[in-house]
C-alpha cells in the first residue's frame, strides 16, 4: 500500500498546511508554497484539507504504485504520464498495483502537487509532515524525497474521477500583481520611496526558493540599515541595504533584522510561488480591511 | 506597547527600540501574560529583543478587535522570578574546537585564557530564539572580546559550537553555515525532538558557560 520513488528527484518534498506554534523556539512554519493548488488537490480527493501532499519543484519525478488508490495532480502545468499515456493536470486518476506515474517536464508554473486519497501515512514532527530540510524536520527523516523512498497510504476502492472546472485552473503568466499591506517599518521609508516601490516593475531573480524570493529593480532606500531582530510574517518584504526587495515565504527564518516595508497578501504569495525567474512583478497597495476580507473569501471557498 | 500590523494575519507589539534588560523584561512579562491568557485563535507568539510577533486566525479576530483585546488584557504589572533559574552550559574551550580562539587572541591582544575567562565569567540573558530551532541569542558579551562576525561565513559550523558575534553569544544547535567566531563546544543537546520542552532555552532566562576539560567533554558525549 505505497508509492515508491523510482528515480532521484531534484527537489520533491512532503508538505502539508505547515508546522504551527513552534516559531518561539525558532522552528519555521514551512508548508506548501501554493495553498491554492494544495487545497484543490485535497478537495478533489475529498481528503481532510490539511492532508499531506508531494510538492514537486523540478521536472522529472517517477513513482511506482503498489496498491490501488486515487491520486490528484494540481499546480504547475506539466507533462504527466501514467504507464506512458499522457494525462492532464487538475484531475484525479485511479491507479493500481504496478502503475508508473511520471511527472515530466514542467511547462507553465513551477510547482506540481500530487496527493493520494487519505494522504500518506507518515509520522508527524511537531504536528506536521512538512519538510524543512535545513531543520531536518518532516517528510521521511527530515529530508527531500530520494530514490527508493516508500510512501505508505491506505488502499482505496476505485471511484469516480473529477476534474476542476477550467475557469478555476490558474494561468501562470509572465506578469504578476502582488497586493501589499504596508506594515512593520513603513515609517522609515519616505513618501517618495513608497511611491517608487508601487510605481516600478520588479523582476524575479534566480534567488528564489522555499525560503524567499529576491527581486531586482529600482532600489528602495530605507532610512535605517537594520533593525533589532523581530518576528517575520509570511510574505514580509525585506529591504536590505542594496534596496532590492526580498519576499519571505514558507521556510523563512522566524526572526530577522532587515527593515520591512510591508507584507504581500498571503494568497498572492501562493501565486508568486508558481512563477519562474524573470517574471515581472508590480506591487499594489491594499488596506487591512480589504486584505482580511480577501483572505476569508479565499479559505471560505474551500470549506 | 505600540501595536503595528505585520501582515494580513499577524501583528507586532513593540516595547521599546533598543536592546536592554529593561525592555527584555517587559517582553518576557508580556509573553508570560499572553501564555496565561491562552487566547483561542492565536497561532504563533514570537518574543524577541524588544517586540512580540503574533499571528492569528482571521476567522476569530480582525486586526482591530485583536489589538483592542490585547491592549486591555496583557498584564505587565507583576514580578517574575524566572531569571533566578540559571542554565549552565558545560563548554570545552580547546583550540581544537574553538576554531577562532587564536585569531581572536591576535585581534583582541588578550591571551586565550583571558578570552575564556571573560566569556565564562559572565551571566547572559536569552534575548531571542530563532535563526535555527533552539538557536538562542545571548547577551551581553564583555566589550573586550566582542569581535565582529567573520568576513566570510563558514560553510559549516559544527553542532554545539559556542560562538561570539559582537556583544552577542550563542550555541549552534546543529551543523549550519554561519559567520560567528567559535570559541568552544558543548555536548549539550539544544534542540531535541524527543523532549517535551524541545529546547532548554526561553526568552528571559539566564545562561552561564562552565569551562570543562577535554576528557569531561568527551565523557559527556562531545564530538571533536
Amino acid at each position: 500500500m505505497s508509492l515508491e520513488v523510482i528515480n532521484t528527484p531534484i527537489l520533491a518534498t512532503i508538505q502539508d498546511k505547515g508546522r504551527f506554534s513552534y516559531s518561539y523556539i525558532g522552528v519555521t512554519n514551512s508548508g506548501v508554497m501554493d495553498e491554492y493548488a494544495y487545497l484543490h488537490a485535497n478537495k478533489m480527493l475529498r481528503n481532510p484539507l490539511d492532508s499531506n501532499i508531494i510538492e514537486i519543484s523540478f521536472s522529472n519525478v517517477i513513482f511506482k504504485v503498489n496498491k490501488s488508490t486515487q491520486i490528484a495532480i494540481t499546480g504547475a502545468i506539466c507533462e504527466i504520464f501514467i504507464n506512458e499515456v499522457p494525462k492532464k493536470s487538475w484531475q484525479t486518476y485511479n491507479v493500481k498495483n504496478g502503475d508508473i506515474i511520471k511527472i515530466g517536464k514542467i511547462l507553465e508554473g513551477s510547482r506540481v502537487y500530487l496527493s493520494v486519497s487519505g494522504g500518506f501515512d507518515i509520522k508527524k514532527d511537531f504536528g506536521s509532515n512538512s519538510t524543512t530540510i535545513k531543520e531536518k524536520l518532516g517528510g521521511l527523516n527530515g529530508d527531500k524525497l530520494n530514490k527508493g523512498d516508500i510512501l505508505f497510504f491506505k488502499e482505496c476502492e476505485k471511484t469516480f474521477n473529477v476534474r476542476l472546472k477550467s475557469e478555476y485552473i490558474p494561468k501562470y503568466e509572465e506578469n504578476l500583481e502582488l497586493r501589499v499591506l504596508l506594515s512593520y517599518q513603513e515609517e522609515f521609508f519616505s513618501k517618495d520611496e513608497i511611491e517608487k516601490f508601487f510605481s516600478n516593475t520588479y523582476t524575479v531573480t534566480n534567488d528564489f526558493n522555499r525560503m524567499g524570493c529576491k527581486l531586482r529593480g529600482e532600489p528602495i532606500k530605507c532610512e535605517i540599515d537594520g533593525i533589532i531582530s523581530e518576528g517575520i510574517s509570511f510574505g514580509a518584504i525585506q529591504i536590505p541595504s542594496d534596496g532590492q526587495p526580498i519576499i519571505l515565504l514558507k521556510d523563512r527564518q522566524t526572526i530577522g533584522g532587515y527593515p520591512k516595508i510591508g507584507s504581500v497578501l498571503s494568497i498572492d504569495c501562493f501565486k508568486l510561488s508558481q512563477v519562474k525567474p524573470n517574471t515581472k512583478i508590480n506591487f499594489i497597495p491594499i488596506s487591512i480591511q480589504e486584505a482580511q476580507k480577501k483572505l476569508k473569501l479565499f479559505y471560505s471557498s474551500f470549506m | 506597547m505600540i501595536f503595528k500590523i505585520a501582515s494580513v494575519d499577524s501583528l507586532i507589539i513593540y516595547f521599546g527600540s533598543e536592546i536592554n534588560q529593561d525592555i527584555s523584561t517587559k517582553v518576557k512579562k508580556a509573553y508570560l501574560s499572553l501564555k496565561q491568557l491562552n487566547l483561542e485563535g492565536i497561532i504563533e507568539i514570537i518574543p524577541s529583543y524588544s517586540s512580540i510577533f503574533i499571528s492569528y486566525d482571521i476567522f476569530k479576530y480582525d486586526y482591530y478587535s485583536l489589538k483592542n483585546k490585547l491592549e486591555n488584557s496583557i498584564n505587565l504589572d507583576f514580578e517574575t522570578d524566572i531569571s533566578d533559574d540559571i542554565l549552565t552550559i558545560d563548554t570545552y574551550y580547546g583550540v581544537d574546537v574553538g576554531l577562532d580562539l587564536e585569531d581572536m587572541s591576535l585581534k583582541t591582544k588578550l591571551s586565550i585564557e583571558d578570552i575564556i575567562d571573560l566569556h565564562s565569567n559572565k551571566l547572559y540573558d536569552v534575548y531571542a530564539i530563532g535563526f535555527l530551532p533552539g538557536f538562542a541569542y545571548l547577551a551581553s558579551v564583555d566589550e573586550k572580546i566582542a569581535v565582529p562576525r567573520l568576513a566570510t561565513p563558514r560553510k559549516i559550523i559544527p553542532k554545539g559550537s559556542v560562538s561570539i558575534a559582537n556583544t552577542q553569544t550563542a550555541v549552534y544547535p546543529q551543523n549550519s553555515p554561519g559567520g560567528w567566531n567559535i570559541v568552544g563546544r558543548t555536548a549539550m543537546e539544544l534542540f531535541d525532538k524527543n523532549l517535551e520542552s524541545l529546547s532548554p532555552f526561553f526568552v528571559g532566562q539566564k545562561i552561564k558557560f562552565n569551562p570543562i576539560c577535554k576528557e569531561e567533554f568527551l565523557n559527556q558525549g562531545g564530538v571533536l
